[in-house]
């Protein structure tokens, strides 16, 4: 008699317990020969602007920096702001809701970062313009 | 005896599929009534929008009084995510808590706009906005200098509402003065 409850009460638990997954892609192959991370962060509940920032800089990567990604020379971060375990990187780039942001490194060390979550979202329109830019950011970082 | 048992079970089970449902629908009419209450304000800025009102009177009174002006446009699409939604519940916080009296004045005007309405094409087009958007201008002496606070908004609105508000209070503050 309980039964169609309990199991229907169940269903709806792990519905739940299963939206909460993370989707995170880090993809950090080679950390002596670090010269870049791009991070991107969104929240959750991402709206269409988000994910084609997240669909832009990737293109960004995959057409222009492959090769540097698979030497460790770039790494890519994409993370969920609102995951526990993102919550240390969350603060130190104020990432709170869709950030996009680019951090040089220098023979190991952490040089310099830049928040380019407004020029990401002033871009995400023209994605040419977008994908053209960031490649020159990204170049320029790499020098 | 078995039949009227799984019988009972399964009409159980249409009460709780029923009982969701209502609250799906409750929860659609909820929405219902934001969208409306939201497209009130939305027709209320777009009366007074600067494109439209801008009559010789109030200009007169504009360089009479020589003070800058702030005028905070909200452009959203007609779906909405959170942080959208957000953005403007931080933005009208910020304005009612700190700049209610220039907000009478008329020093402060808030415009919150939909860009996929035809009547907002020409405004969404001068502020380059194709979707949500945050952009606060300064208008003084016939000049307009504007800030994209978008990013600010996605960054900071949702989870971060406070630091939104000091960012978005000290631009207006800047503008004004």
């Amino acid at each position: 008699m309980k039964k169609p409850v309990i199991i229907t009460f169940l269903l709806l638990l792990s519905v739940g317990v299963f939206s909460q997954k993370s989707n995170d892609t880090i993809i950090s192959n080679n950390p002596q020969n670090l010269k870049l991370k791009v991070y991107y962060f969104h929240i959750t509940n991402r709206c269409n602007t988000c994910f084609s920032i997240e669909k832009y800089v990737r293109q960004t990567i995959d057409n222009n920096f492959a090769s540097q990604l698979e030497l460790g020379i770039v790494d890519l971060y994409v993370l969920n702001c609102e995951l526990p375990e993102n919550r240390d990187l969350v603060k130190k780039y104020e990432a709170y809701g869709a950030t996009l942001a680019i951090t040089s490194f220098v023979s190991g060390k952490e040089d310099k970062s830049e928040d380019l979550t407004g020029w990401a979202f002033k871009k995400v329109h023209e994605p040419d313009i977008f994908i053209s830019e960031l490649k020159s950011k990204i170049d320029e970082s790499l020098k | 005896m078995k039949k009227l048992s799984a019988l009972k079970s399964l009409t159980l089970v249409i009460i709780v599929l029923l009982f969701l449902g209502c609250n799906q629908a409750n929860k659609k009419s909820d929405e219902q009534v934001a969208t409306d209450t939201l497209a009130k304000v939305e027709q209320k800025s777009i009366d007074s929008l600067p494109v439209t009102d801008t009559t010789d009177k109030k200009d007169v009174v504009e360089q009479k009084k020589d003070l800058p002006k702030v005028l905070v446009y909200n452009f959203h699409i007609t779906n909405r995510c959170v942080s959208c939604i957000a953005i403007e519940k931080a933005t009208t916080k910020t304005l009612n808590t700190y700049f209610s009296a220039e907000l009478k004045q008329g020093r402060v005007k808030q415009y919150i706009l939909n860009v996929d309405e035809d009547k907002n094409a020409d405004i969404a087009e001068k502020y380059q906005a194709f979707g949500s958007g945050l952009y606060v201008t300064r208008v003084f002496k016939g000049k307009e200098t504007t800030t994209d606070m978008t990013g600010d908004g996605f960054k900071f609105a949702k989870n971060k509402e406070e630091k939104f508000i000091e960012i978005l209070k000290n631009k207006i503050t800047e503008y004004l003065k």
